[in-house]
């Protein structure tokens, strides 16, 4: 890895370019996926023989879930290399992050409610996986609260970044607790019993719709860090060149 | 009391602050008996710079070293007041220079009668009025064992008395061997300084 | 005097200046457990239901309550800046400030949660467990909402904001002592749980403090 390389990614205008092509790629490439993951569980996947045909909404929730919970993990990540390499483009990930992050908890959550109602026959439940989530939630919450309230966008990044890694260091004890505390309680009388195996005409269109939503988060992620790039670059002549050849 | 000769570099400090450069490439030096003024028109950075020597404010581009040391190394070296009153409100006057100066009853009894709070020891800071409540913020020149003074805007509510005897101060200071950097809009009669003049960026 | 005397002097004194930081979330947290037979019913066998769990989350709500302006004042005088020409680690005074806090803001609340276990009707052992449960875990949450006050002083139309920001981290916490009063209601051991509790209350008090210093050195570098 060349210093070159690396120092590129400190230039907010080379990454605006660069960015606006991979977000083109991801989007095609994230479109193709989805559609074909989709149309496949959805269509041609077998129905559950306990559920019927409402587990096919794990082809939606089970990829959302996964990707809130990645995304904690990325915004740590962002928030490290935020404070070693003192890169302003990892604070501009980790605010495009959260944001896509909070997304796709309130998704994951909304999705569970409604695969709920007919499993469980509630929308919800204090289920270990549920409440996690809903706390992840609050985490992504306070984050977007708390860069709001501070105006000067370098100490926003910074007030974030200590939070982050708090936060992340907290995680798996949050996790950990809650599931816990599920055990300690009496454990949900309905409580989805999950299959040891599934049939690979099931899990295939899964596999698929998982890469496909990484990859159109990616394509969120990249939009959003293009938009905050450009935000906060306004003073900048590039971005005054670009916004009067618009 | 004599200081150590003690010396405070400044070179190719930049700093730029929401979107606009405040100063670029500055660089100077500063030794034992030297003061210096900071001058330029509002929101030219002088209390950026002035924090930024004292380490208050991260340098962002740039080296700023006392002795050749870092600064993170010599933080009690400096003393620096700013515009914020310095003092808790609700501590008397005599608690808040104990703790700030470290120093005992005495010491610091006899450096309110300097600053003519002669009798105010164990009025709470909040009782105090403006000029007096600075005073007390000052009174910590006078019983302070830091060679490297950092002021920003000390006269202030100042009446021409105290602007008198906060100038014979820093003479002292300066001729024990210790150095002094300050902001002001109000020259100074009987100050023997440099000015550093901020806001003309080339 | 060294810095340590110092910095407890001061904190002592400053505590003596403001009684009604003392007072005023032992004052929220009565009024709190009695909205509750209020709210449920002033039948005591429900009430001992859900006492303890009602009183730990009202002492969490005024523990909340009067950490979150910790550094404020400090902060708005130009005191805190000071603190960083002393020569000694900010992590290490800010957890001399935290450890006084604790000592004279959030002592005083545990002393009276017996009280408020009488009014709510909570058997004497779960009571004793629950006191045992606040003095254990209150300082990593006192930890963590200085935490909240240290990461939102530089803004001033934050609110609340600092308590919304710290909530989530408290579920450990509060998950554990809600495990041991379950014990200690049906009777059975608790050592272990609170033992559990106490090492994180230890590793928060310990680490959390790091964080703070570094929350205060940030807001210091952004003000004027």
């Amino acid at each position: 890895m060349s210093w070159r390389w690396f120092h590129q990614w400190g230039s907010p205008r080379w990454f605006y370019e660069r960015a606006g092509r991979w977000q083109l790629v991801c989007g095609w490439l994230a479109l193709i996926l989805l559609v074909v993951g989709s149309l496949w569980g959805l269509g041609f996947a077998p129905v559950d023989y306990q559920q019927g045909n409402s587990y096919r909404i794990i082809y939606l929730h089970v990829p959302v879930a996964f990707l809130a919970q990645a995304m904690y993990a990325a915004m740590a990540v962002c928030a490290v290399v935020l404070f070693v390499w003192k890169m302003k483009l990892a604070d501009v990930a980790m605010q495009a992050i959260a944001v896509t992050g909070l997304a796709f908890t309130v998704l994951s959550l909304v999705s569970g409610a409604v695969w709920g109602k007919p499993t469980w026959g509630t929308y919800w439940v204090w289920d270990a996986r549920l409440t996690s989530m809903l706390i992840l939630g609050f985490l992504y919450l306070g984050l977007i609260g708390l860069r709001a309230a501070i105006q000067d966008p370098d100490q926003a990044g910074k007030a974030c970044g200590i939070l982050v890694l708090v936060g992340v260091v907290n995680l798996p004890i949050i996790k950990y607790s809650v599931e816990w505390w599920n055990t300690l309680h009496q454990p949900a009388s309905l409580k989805l019993t999950e299959k040891p195996t599934m049939p690979a005409s099931m899990w295939m269109p899964l596999l698929v719709n998982i890469l496909g939503y990484y990859i159109a988060a990616a394509y969120l992620v990249l939009g959003s860090m293009r938009a905050i790039v450009i935000g906060r670059e306004r003073r900048a002549s590039w971005v005054k060149e670009l916004v009067g050849r618009a | 009391m004599i200081f150590e000769p003690v010396s405070l570099n400044i070179s190719q400090v930049s700093c730029e602050r929401d979107d606009r450069l405040l100063f670029h490439n500055l660089s100077f030096a500063l030794r034992s008996g030297d003061i210096l003024r900071v001058a330029g028109p509002n929101g030219a950075g002088k209390t950026t710079l002035l924090r930024m020597i004292a380490g208050l404010f991260e340098v962002q581009d740039g080296v700023i070293t006392i002795d050749q040391e870092p600064l993170s190394e010599r933080r009690h070296q400096v003393l620096y007041i700013g515009h914020k009153p310095q003092v808790s409100r609700d501590l008397t006057v005599i608690d808040n220079l104990k703790f700030l100066t470290g120093f005992d009853e005495p010491v610091v009894k006899q450096a309110l009668i300097d600053v003519g709070l002669r009798g105010y020891h164990d009025s709470l800071v909040k009782e105090l009025s403006q000029g007096q409540g600075r005073r007390c913020a000052l009174a910590r020149l006078w019983c302070s064992e830091a060679p490297i003074w950092i002021l920003d805007e000390p006269y202030t509510a100042l009446d021409v008395t105290m602007v008198e005897t906060l100038d014979r101060k820093i003479n002292a200071h300066v001729a024990q061997g210790g150095l002094c950097l300050f902001t002001t809009h109000q020259l100074p009669q009987s100050l023997n300084f440099e000015t550093l003049e901020l806001g003309r960026v080339d | 005097m060294s810095i340590e005397k110092r910095m407890l002097a001061r904190e002592l004194k400053l505590a003596a200046a403001r009684p009604g930081d003392i007072f005023k979330p032992m004052w929220f947290l009565m009024l709190v457990i009695s909205m509750v037979p209020l709210a449920l019913s002033p039948d005591s066998v429900l009430l001992a239901d859900i006492g303890s769990a009602m009183i730990w989350v009202a002492t969490l709500l005024a523990l909340l309550l009067n950490t979150e302006h910790l550094f404020q004042s400090d902060f708005s005088d130009g005191v805190l800046e000071q603190w960083l020409f002393l020569d000694r680690p900010l992590a290490w005074l800010v957890g001399l400030k935290l450890i006084v806090h604790w000592l004279f803001h959030v002592v005083p609340l545990i002393c009276i949660t017996p009280i408020a276990g009488l009014m709510l009707s909570v058997p004497t052992d779960v009571l004793i467990a629950l006191l045992m449960t606040l003095v254990v875990a209150t300082p990593a949450l006192t930890c963590f909402s200085g935490l909240g006050a240290a990461l939102t002083l530089g803004s001033s139309r934050s609110g609340i904001l600092g308590v919304l920001v710290m909530m989530p981290l408290f579920v450990p916490v509060v998950i554990l002592a809600a495990g041991v009063l379950i014990r200690a209601t049906d009777g059975s051991e608790i050592l272990p749980l609170m033992a559990l509790l106490g090492a994180f209350s230890l590793v928060a008090a310990t680490l959390v403090p790091i964080a703070v210093s570094a929350a205060i050195r940030l807001n210091i570098g952004g003000s004027n």
